[in-house]
């Protein structure tokens, strides 16, 4: 009796596994009564299904056992982007800081938007490199599923390694610039306060947030191709209204806009982003409501990300 | 189905019952927002049955030919049970994740050889540390030479076969499934991996083989499988589901 009662725990098993298939569930309830306890019904309790509803912890399991792959997936992707260019890797660079320049040019020299912002080319470098890091990593995740078919093809493992590391590879880039922030903060007179400490902080929930978005675009553009086309848009249409390149809310409470205006433009999670970074480098005060709020998005985010990624396990890289 | 157990049977390595496979073809392969939505109305969808209801058991060890004229089910049913799709209805068990090499891999095209070595690898769920450990004699195996070191759109497509053919088998899988992988090799290649499989199927391992060459399933392969339309027509030693299988040759060349 002793031996039994483990083999009828597994049989127990199978059959619920089993739910899954109507005839292999039949198939199995006939052997066992044609020859009850006959060791057929073992066998097959000793294989495990293949496609089996994976849950969220299982699913997590696999991709940390996958670690390795996440963190050296990104490198391939810096590697090839720029293979073709003169200047190569130095681009990843070069770009944001062009673009700074550019921004400069516009805003504070022929608009003089500057809004009476002290350091205006610190409190500009941290927005176009902060805000960059959120467009690029979104972008990178839209793509990062329709431009790997010829890998899911051939190999079993979490989809969604594909977007999380494509995240995590833009924050490889962002480190060279986060070096240049250093030294646009000193240039500037702006220096590095102790406040620094809380830079890693707001850089995980920032790289969450990010996550959430990319796992969510990657999901769309695999469906409709269009997504990463518009992509570019949205980001531009959100870099005006979350004030990279000026003080968009001081604008707003100055204008005769509606108080709800004000308040719209403040859940926007990029400009409480935004807020964080440049609290970091130039001070002043942070609303402690705003960054809850805004923690309480990112989860949200990742949450329904991964939900929403995952619906689709199964048929990426296959239409 | 089941034959009642005798004490020399090995355990099962795997259970494919009434598997049903589908998939959609979009008449244009990429459909732009317009077109997907058009689709949606049933136009340019249409969904192939490609696998209807086939159930087998195999036991540790097996070797298992599968044959059918193009367009059978055969890599449909392999992709099926490497988990790449998912049936629409029945089931698939297995005692180890099954490895799936097809002929059309193409890995990550812009990146080397070796780069694929690692990532496929890394993919797979290999560790850091193993694959430092291992790449140098998986990279050895592959014979590729200098060509380890260019981008995968330079490889003829033997050349990327040796080069999945080393990754798959660079974890040691118990389950093997290959679909033409092999027919595109030299001799000298093939040769090499035969001995590799032997090694690595050893008395425990199972391989499912879909090939063309029906030499090469009566040399590794004691079972046969035949599929046809979706359906499994026979089901026995090799020998003889080849023999059904030719004998039908009037149907093969009617389509």
């Amino acid at each position: 009796m002793g031996g039994q009662s483990p083999r009828r725990r597994q049989s127990g098993t199978i059959s619920a596994l089993d739910t899954f298939s109507n005839i292999d569930a039949d198939d199995l309830s006939s052997l066992a009564s044609v020859d009850d306890g006959k060791p057929e019904v073992d066998e097959a309790a000793a294989l495990r299904p293949m496609h089996a509803f994976v849950s969220t912890g299982d699913y997590l399991t696999q991709m940390w056992d996958r670690r390795s792959f996440a963190s050296a997936m990104p490198f391939e992707e810096i590697r090839s982007s720029h293979q073709d260019t003169l200047l190569g890797n130095a681009w990843h660079l070069l770009n944001p800081m062009l673009s700074v320049g550019v921004y400069y040019l516009v805003f504070a020299i022929f608009l003089n938007a500057r809004g009476g912002i002290d350091n205006y080319v610190l409190w500009l470098t941290v927005g176009v490199f902060t805000f960059g890091l959120t467009s690029r990593s979104v972008l990178a995740g839209a793509t990062a599923i329709t431009s790997n078919v010829g890998l899911m093809r051939s190999m079993r493992f979490p989809r969604a390694l594909l977007p999380v590391s494509a995240v995590f590879g833009r924050l490889v880039t962002f480190g060279f610039e986060l070096a240049v922030l250093f030294v646009v903060a000193v240039l500037t007179g702006g220096g590095i306060s102790q406040r620094i400490i809380a830079l890693p902080l707001i850089l995980a929930a920032h790289t969450g947030f990010n996550i959430g978005l990319a796992l969510i675009a990657a999901r769309l553009n695999d469906s409709y191709r269009d997504v990463q086309q518009l992509i570019p848009f949205l980001f531009r249409l959100l870099m005006y209204i979350s004030g990279v390149m000026f003080p968009v809310r001081q604008y707003i409470d100055n204008s005769d806009a509606p108080g709800i205006v004000s308040r719209v433009v403040s859940l926007n999670p990029m400009v409480q982003i935004l807020d964080l970074y440049r609290w970091v480098f130039l001070g002043g005060t942070v609303d402690l409501w705003h960054t809850a709020q805004f923690l309480l998005i990112t989860a949200l985010l990742i949450v329904f990300g991964f939900r929403f990624f995952r619906v689709k396990e199964l048929a990426y890289g296959r239409a | 189905m089941a034959v009642p157990d005798q004490p020399s049977q090995p355990p099962l390595s795997m259970r494919i019952s009434d598997v049903h496979v589908e998939y959609e073809l979009f008449e244009e392969r990429r459909a732009a927002l317009r077109q997907r939505v058009s689709t949606r109305r049933g136009s340019g969808r249409r969904v192939i049955h490609a696998v209807k209801g086939v159930s087998f058991d195999v036991r540790e060890g097996e070797s298992i030919g599968i044959i059918g004229s193009n367009g059978s089910g055969k890599s449909t049913l392999l992709a099926a049970i490497a988990g790449l799709l998912t049936p629409v209805s029945g089931e698939i068990l297995v005692n180890d994740e099954p490895q799936l090499m097809g002929v059309g891999a193409t890995l990550i095209p812009t990146a080397t050889g070796r780069r694929n070595i690692r990532l496929g690898c890394l993919a797979l769920g290999m560790s850091a540390d193993q694959l430092d450990d291992e790449i140098e004699s998986i990279i050895e195996f592959t014979e590729l030479g200098e060509a380890i070191d260019r981008s995968l759109r330079t490889y003829s497509s033997g050349m990327r076969a040796r080069l999945h053919f080393a990754i798959s088998t660079s974890i040691s899988p118990r389950i093997l499934l290959i679909d033409e992988a092999l027919s595109t090799g030299d001799r000298r290649f093939r040769e090499k991996a035969a001995a590799r499989l032997d090694v690595l199927l050893g008395s425990a391992g199972t391989l499912l083989l879909v090939s063309h060459t029906l030499s090469d399933l009566q040399a590794r392969c004691e079972r046969g499988i035949w599929l046809e339309q979706g359906v499994l027509r026979a089901d026995g030693p090799i020998d003889q589901v080849i023999e059904q299988y030719s004998a039908d040759d009037a149907l093969v060349i009617r389509r």
